[in-house]
């Protein structure tokens, strides 16, 4: 199974630095604590290795070599109803 | 002439980190290649999903009631 839980192998991609400045840039007299970060941290990391995976997978089952931006945005939509403007084809939507 | 007048596309993630992730996954799945715009997009998509969260944290936790126990 591809989808096999290897958290603790995982490199950590999204820093804490980071994460701090996303949330001064949503309010700036906003604290978090350092548990509050840890479960964002965490949360942020699974949430990229899900997508990863489901364009994998969408990618594969289109019998295609190539993880396309395509993929991407079907498993976004699919999974979180989320739609990413601006990249592959801009195919006009109602 | 053309005039560009939109900003440039800043990664919110480490562009390098993120691919090589990508390309250890997608190999998994048996797949060879993946362009950098698949990187860049689950860059803005979990820049997104955590904005909207911490909005919501915000919010949350200035309306939150705590129960002091004398």
């Amino acid at each position: 199974n591809p989808s096999a839980n290897n958290t603790d192998m995982r490199q950590q991609i999204l820093t804490r630095k980071q994460l701090q400045e996303l949330v001064k840039q949503v309010d700036p007299n906003e604290q978090l604590d350092e548990d509050v970060e840890d479960l964002l941290l965490s949360y942020a990391d699974d949430f990229m290795q899900d997508l990863i995976e489901g364009a994998c997978t969408l990618a594969a089952h289109r019998k295609s070599n190539a993880v396309e931006c395509r993929d991407v945005q079907t498993h976004l939509e699919r999974s979180s109803n989320t739609w990413l403007p601006g990249f592959g084809t801009d195919e006009l939507r109602p | 002439g053309t005039q560009i007048r939109s900003c440039k596309d800043e990664s919110f993630l480490p562009a390098m980190l993120l691919q090589s992730r990508i390309k250890a996954t997608a190999s998994k799945y048996g797949l060879e290649d993946c362009s950098p715009e698949v990187a860049a997009m689950i860059s803005h998509a979990t820049e997104e999903r955590l904005k909207n969260l911490l909005e919501k944290l915000s919010v949350i936790a200035e309306h939150r009631l705590d129960v002091i126990k004398i």
